[in-house]
């Protein structure tokens, strides 16, 4: 384990996912987290594919971290805006109460 | 060994930032660990040599994604509330993870471990020439594509978060351009005593 290899940033992207996931699960309030949650999912998929373009010299995988980036700002672009109309509307974000259009 | 040293360094404080930014419970505290995660991944890119990548995330992340979630967090008014932490509901799907992460862990260590270094690579170019060779060649599509993906969300935004205020004077120019001078003036004779008439 004196070298850096591949496994390292496997292992880590692997962890961050899960912090990730877990804090889409765990947190049942407040909806920016839920935005701020899948910023770290991709954050992970970023790692993923940087880190195996890196360690397998091919120069794809840190395209596609570009283009994984620019979605990743168009998403937290259309879903804040969402979320300043639904504070508009509601005056609250707690998304126990957004199944109201059902009624 | 010094970049082993620097890659657990970073990793472990990416791995702390990302689980103060679910535990917080405060919505500026969880944006602001946010950019620190952010921070320590793109040193972490940089650390491995993929410096175009570390720097674009941390201008694209940190300069705008970040400050327009504080931005938002700062215009609204949230109430601090803590996490509806139900600990025995989650306890089979934490199970399930904590599987996965450990079946991963030994199977990445005792069965594959992986050959590639960092020093057998002979680079020719930096990695930012390298990167421009295939974006605005063999991803030109993709590329224009992602910018019409930007557009459009950013037209989305707008749309979304604009209020139309029927109360406001607005410029007409449709009934500018189609006035005549006709409409306007009008050239009137005064003859000596009489003064104007109104029509």
């Amino acid at each position: 384990m004196t070298s850096l290899t591949y496994n390292h940033f496997f292992i880590l992207s692997l962890i961050v996912f899960i912090i990730g996931c877990f804090g889409l699960f765990l947190n049942r309030r407040n909806m920016i987290l839920i935005l701020m949650c899948i910023e770290i999912i991709l954050l992970a998929a970023n790692i993923n594919f940087v880190s195996a373009s890196v360690f397998l010299n091919d120069i794809n995988g840190q395209v596609f971290s570009i283009f994984i980036l620019t979605i990743a700002a168009a998403e937290a672009a259309i879903g804040l805006a969402i979320l300043v109309i639904y504070f508009r509307n509601k005056g609250e974000i707690d998304i126990t109460q957004i199944n109201q259009l059902k009624d | 060994m010094f970049l082993v040293g620097s890659f657990f360094l970073f990793a472990a404080f990416l791995i702390t930032t990302c689980i103060f930014v679910i535990f917080s419970k405060n919505p500026v505290n969880s944006v602001l660990f946010l950019v620190l995660a952010f921070l320590n991944s793109t040193f972490l890119f940089i650390l491995i040599g993929a410096e175009f990548v570390g720097i674009i995330l941390a201008i694209v992340y940190i300069g705008a994604v970040a400050i327009l979630f504080l931005f938002v967090v700062m215009m609204l008014d949230i109430q601090i509330t803590t996490l509806m932490f139900n600990i025995k509901r989650y306890i089979p799907l934490a199970l399930l993870f904590a599987g996965i992460i450990l079946a991963e862990i030994i199977y990445l260590t005792v069965f594959k471990t992986s050959k590639e270094n960092l020093d057998t690579f002979i680079r020719s170019k930096n990695n930012t020439e390298q990167i421009g060779d295939v974006l605005y060649t063999e991803y030109f599509i993709d590329f224009q594509l992602s910018g019409i993906v930007l557009l459009l969300a950013m037209i989305g935004a707008i749309v979304l978060t604009h209020v139309y205020r029927p109360t406001i004077k607005r410029q007409n120019i449709e009934s500018q351009n189609s006035t005549t001078a006709q409409d306007r003036v009008k050239l009137v004779k005064i003859n000596s005593g009489e003064g104007i008439k109104d029509d």
